[in-house]
């Protein structure tokens, strides 16, 4: 695949929510698109629509209006098994509140998407133990989820989110939940399988330390967006970089405080 | 306000609780159906043949009541239980936003007895329709005259099916929301998140032995009470009944315990070589297994005693309507210008087609020494031949009857061949030294023993000479119902009858048949009736048949209706509770299979995912108990062997096994239907 390819297009997107009086306007036309391998950040304040646009994307929502189109497929228009073949296998997700199931394993909960797109065990065992190394979870794998710590269960949700080889990896505030230091731990993983293995990753953040991560990053206000922040390579740092965004939120967020 | 609030409330728990309520509906028709049953017409009509049976049935409806009411507990607490739990996150709510916690308390009352309400409101006229089809279903099938009918509300049972129904709700309910007033609001709101699993995993290499252990403990505890139950439930020791029951009940309840492990030691196992929901299913099966092993096993032990129930009503229902067939219609004890006075007479000439005297007598001789001698002859012959039977039970009974049977009853060739011949069978043909046997319907029992014994026409000794008996055996009665019962008799030619017996003993039975047309006319019962009415008016002592129908007809009922009560109000809590219990499991994981569903699995493999766990969940209980069953019934029809096994009877019992399976087939489906629904509402995009 030429790295020019646009893997993801969002075209125009419209999103409104309920009807009439309590009718709202989530996204007002939102276009960007991902290349792959890149590492795209989202930031935006509370309400700005961060988290329909990411559902969206995940096949979670539909749009009122407009096209998502994932290696040229408008994903959007999907239904049933259509649906069902891409969601797991081609796009994987870091959701928040998207949890690990409870009454599987680590390892269960992992190789689960592999399971239900029918891959055979050996290939399942192979993927795990790489990113079991990559995410340094081995010692948790056979336990459940009531049993580990947060930090290490956004991991272990980070290693099934990959484990498919998604063309694209959404998270919506991997980091919102974990405290400093797990946040860096798991930023650090996917930066790095973002770097080695050249995976595809969307994310939605509050955080500027997170953010820092990212090769570039769409700032969205209301519905739509209105900057966008690209990472200088080579040569820029990544705190360089997150003195940026820092920069950016304070302007245009008119007080960054209910940004942060 | 606040009532309507209450009533939005309680609008929704129907709704999302069909399976429940709707097993509400069906407890509260049982209740009264069984607490009428004494102003049923068929009961009243009995209450007239057979009283004293009659009034000891009716002593047992308030033991039935009882034992339904505790299951039916049993069933509200569990049902509503899971339902609290699930809205413990509203009610946490509530106290939030500043509901007292007595207000709280009123408002989960006044729901409980507003859907009791409803649930009466449409139980009630379930019930009396129901009532009122079984009793002119019943009146239909025996003559409209005999069982007057007419529309009976019984209001005692009303009122107690009320008042039962509804106090069981409220206690109940009253127990679980005073157990959760002790919570803190914040224990509601995290309530929602259902039990993590709670095997540690440190113990994992231990789990597989241990619930190894664990299983087979239960099995051991459940073989030796099979193992009991069918060798020592004969002897009806209630210390063996006890330590079997313990045991049993023990061994279900462990068997359950472990088998969660179990199943948890098997997926792990299997988790790295599966694809697809596999490990999904089974690791919500396990849950299951795990979290309710409690209310698992009891809902076995109540499909098993559902299953002992069925069998036990068919058998005897199936054993009493096989016996004692018509012969004569009416039998009179007295003198013969008393009877024949009457049967002659104007009034009751009509009705008659005949009337003989019945010959039979006891052959008692005078001196006892010879008494003694003449016994051991009479019998040897049989008894040898008995003897080389294999050996039964029932052979051993035989031979025992039969050394008891010292001085034999004889019957006069001549008049049990009138008996024959008004029933249009061949009569029998006698050869100078041959003589035949009867044995009473009573001791059916024994027949086929006797038959096989007599094909070798064994001797048999009267006074001084040998005679050889006839290798067919009469068993039709000589009486109309019970006037004699002979257990083992001899059917002699009337030359041996009148040397033996002859003008020693007046003949004392007398016999009548109705005419034929007659019977046509109004069907045998009814004619039966008629004619039983106009004689009581001359004083007679008699009996007829009609109460020997009656009686039939009472055992049947008594033991089929409340058998099949207890096991229907069985079966259907034990699925009602399985069924819910699945259903709130579900609902309080839904996440999970939403969480499943983006990560690729499509509605159709999520359903039958939860399709699977139900085949299996119903499944581990149904084939545990119907495993105990087997034994269950078995030991059961051992204890009791006046109820055997024919190939009828088997018949009869493999059609009630296809019931239940039909039974629980539904039932599953239902559920499954249930759980689609359930999985399709909460995975639809915007
Ligand atoms: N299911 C819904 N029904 C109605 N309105 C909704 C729904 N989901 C989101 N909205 C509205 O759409 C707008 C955007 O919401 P969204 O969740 O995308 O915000 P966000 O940027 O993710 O905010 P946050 O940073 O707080 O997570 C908000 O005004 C929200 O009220
Ligand atoms: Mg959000």
């Amino acid at each position: 695949m030429n790295i020019s390819d646009k893997l993801l297009q969002v075209k125009a997107v419209y999103k409104t929510f309920g009807e009439g009086q309590s009718e709202t306007v989530a996204l007002k036309g939102v276009s960007f698109d991902v290349l792959p391998g890149e590492f795209l950040g989202i930031m935006g304040a509370s309400g700005s629509g961060k988290t329909t646009l990411l559902n969206s994307v995940a096949t979670m929502l539909k749009p009122t209006a407009g096209q998502i189109l994932l290696e040229g497929k408008n994903i959007s228009s999907f239904r049933g098994s259509q649906l069902a073949k891409y969601r797991g296998s081609k796009i994987g997700y870091l959701f928040q509140e998207f949890e690990l199931i409870d009454n599987l394993t680590a390892r269960e909960n992992i190789i689960l998407p592999l399971s239900i797109h029918g891959v055979n065990p050996e290939e399942q065992e192979e993927q795990l133990q790489k990113l079991v190394k990559q995410f340094d979870i081995e010692s948790v794998l056979n336990k459940f989820p009531s049993q580990m710590s947060g930090g290490q269960k956004q991991r272990v949700a980070a290693a099934r989110a990959l484990i498919s080889n998604p063309s694209i990896v959404l998270a919506d505030e991997p980091t919102g939940a974990l405290d400093t230091k797990n946040a860096k731990t798991l930023m650090d993983k996917l930066y790095a399988n973002n770097q080695e293995e050249g995976s595809t990753i969307l994310m939605v953040t509050h955080d500027a330390n997170a953010a820092s991560y990212c090769s570039r990053i769409l700032f969205i206000q209301d519905g739509v967006i209105f900057h966008e922040l690209r990472k200088k390579v080579p040569g820029e740092t990544q705190n360089a970089f997150y003195e940026r965004i820092l920069t950016v939120l304070a302007q245009l967020g008119g007080g960054s405080s209910n940004v942060l | 306000m606040f009532f309507d609030f209450i009533k939005r409330n309680s609008r929704k728990v129907r709704k999302e609780n069909g399976v429940y309520f709707a097993s509400l509906v069906i407890s509260i028709v049982a209740f009264y159906v069984i607490l009428s049953l004494g102003e049923q017409d068929i009961i009243v009509y009995l209450k007239t043949v057979e009283s004293d049976a009659v009034e000891r049935l009716l002593l047992m409806i308030p033991i039935l009541y009882a034992v339904s009411l505790f299951f039916v507990f049993f069933l509200v607490y569990f049902a509503n239980r899971y339902q609290l739990q699930q809205r413990s996150h509203e009610f946490g709510m509530y106290l939030m936003m500043g509901m007292k916690q007595s207000k709280l308390f009123v408002m989960i009352m006044g729901e409980t007895l507003w859907n009791g309400l409803v649930a009466l409101c449409i139980g009630v006229p379930i019930s009396l329709f129901l009532t009122e089809l079984i009793s002119l279903a019943t009146s239909r099938l025996i003559g409209m005259g005999i069982i007057g009918h007419e529309f009976r509300i019984s209001w005692v049972g009303l009122g107690l099916t009320v008042f039962g129904f509804i106090v069981v709700q409220l206690l109940a309910v009253f127990i679980l929301s005073f157990r959760m007033s002790g919570k803190e609001p914040i224990d509601l709101l995290k309530d929602q998140k259902e039990k993590s699993q709670r095997v540690l995993s440190p113990v994992w290499s231990m789990v597989g032995i241990l619930s190894g252990a664990v299983l087979l403990l239960g099995a051991i505890f459940l073989c030796v009470a099979y193992g009991l139950a069918v060798l020592y439930l004969r002897s009806l020791d209630y210390r063996i009944f006890a330590l079997i029951l313990i045991i049993g009940i023990c061994g279900t309840f462990i068997l359950f315990r472990g088998l969660g492990s179990l199943i948890g030691a098997w997926v792990k196992r299997k988790s790295s070589s599966s694809t697809g929901l596999f490990v999904f299913t089974a690791r919500q099966l396990q849950e299951n297994v795990l979290h309710q092993w409690g209310s698992l096993a009891i809902s076995s032990l109540l499909i098993l005693m559902a299953m002992v129930c069925f069998a036990f009503g068919t058998s005897t229902a199936l054993n009493n309507s096989a016996t004692s067939s018509r012969t004569v219609d009416f039998t009179f004890k007295g003198s013969e210008e008393e009877i024949v006075s009457a049967l002659t007479s104007d009034k009751l000439a009509p009705y008659v087609n005949s009337y003989n005297v019945m010959e039979l007598g006891n052959f008692s001789p005078i001196d006892s020494e010879t008494s003694e001698n003449t016994a051991a002859r009479t019998w040897s012959g049989l008894e040898e031949a008995i003897s080389k039977e294999e050996n039964s039970e029932e052979k051993e009974n035989l031979l025992r009857n039969l050394s008891m049977n010292d001085s034999p009853y004889y019957i006069s060739l001549s008049s049990y061949n009138t008996i024959l011949t008004s029933i249009n069978k061949a009569p029998i043909i006698l050869e100078d030294d041959e003589v035949a046997m009867y044995s009473d319907e009573e001791y059916s029992y024994s027949y086929d023993i006797l038959r096989t014994a007599l094909q070798n026409n064994p001797t048999i000794g009267i006074g001084e000479k040998q005679y050889e008996l006839m290798s067919t055996l009469y068993t039709s009665n000589v009486v109309a119902d019970r006037a004699i019962t002979l257990s083992y008799a001899l059917i002699v030619p009337d030359a041996i009858y009148d040397s033996f017996i002859g003008r020693s003993q007046d003949p004392w039975l007398w016999n009548m048949t109705l005419n034929a047309e007659f019977i046509e006319e109004k069907g045998l019962m009814q004619a039966m009736y008629e004619v039983e009415q106009l004689m009581n008016t001359f004083g007679l002592d008699f009996e007829s048949y009609l109460s020997s129908m009656g009686r039939q007809l009472f055992y049947t009922v008594a033991g089929s209706y409340t058998t099949f009560y207890l096991g229907i109000m069985f079966l259907i809590i034990a699925n009602t509770v399985l069924g819910i219990n699945f259903l709130m499991q579900q609902r309080s994981t839904r996440h999970r299979y939403s969480t499943v569903a983006m990560l690729g699995a499509s509605i159709e493999s999520l359903c039958s995912s939860a399709r699977k766990q139900i085949w299996l969940y119903f499944g581990l209980v149904i084939s545990v108990s119907l495993v105990s069953s087997v034994f269950g019934i078995w030991s059961l029809l051992t204890a009791f062997p006046s109820t055997t096994l024919s190939i009828e009877n088997s018949m009869v019992v493999a059609i009630i096994l296809i019931v239940f399976i039909v039974f629980e087939l539904c039932y599953i489906w239902m559920i499954q239907r249930k759980s689609d629904e359930e999985i399709k509402k909460f995975k639809e995009i915007e």
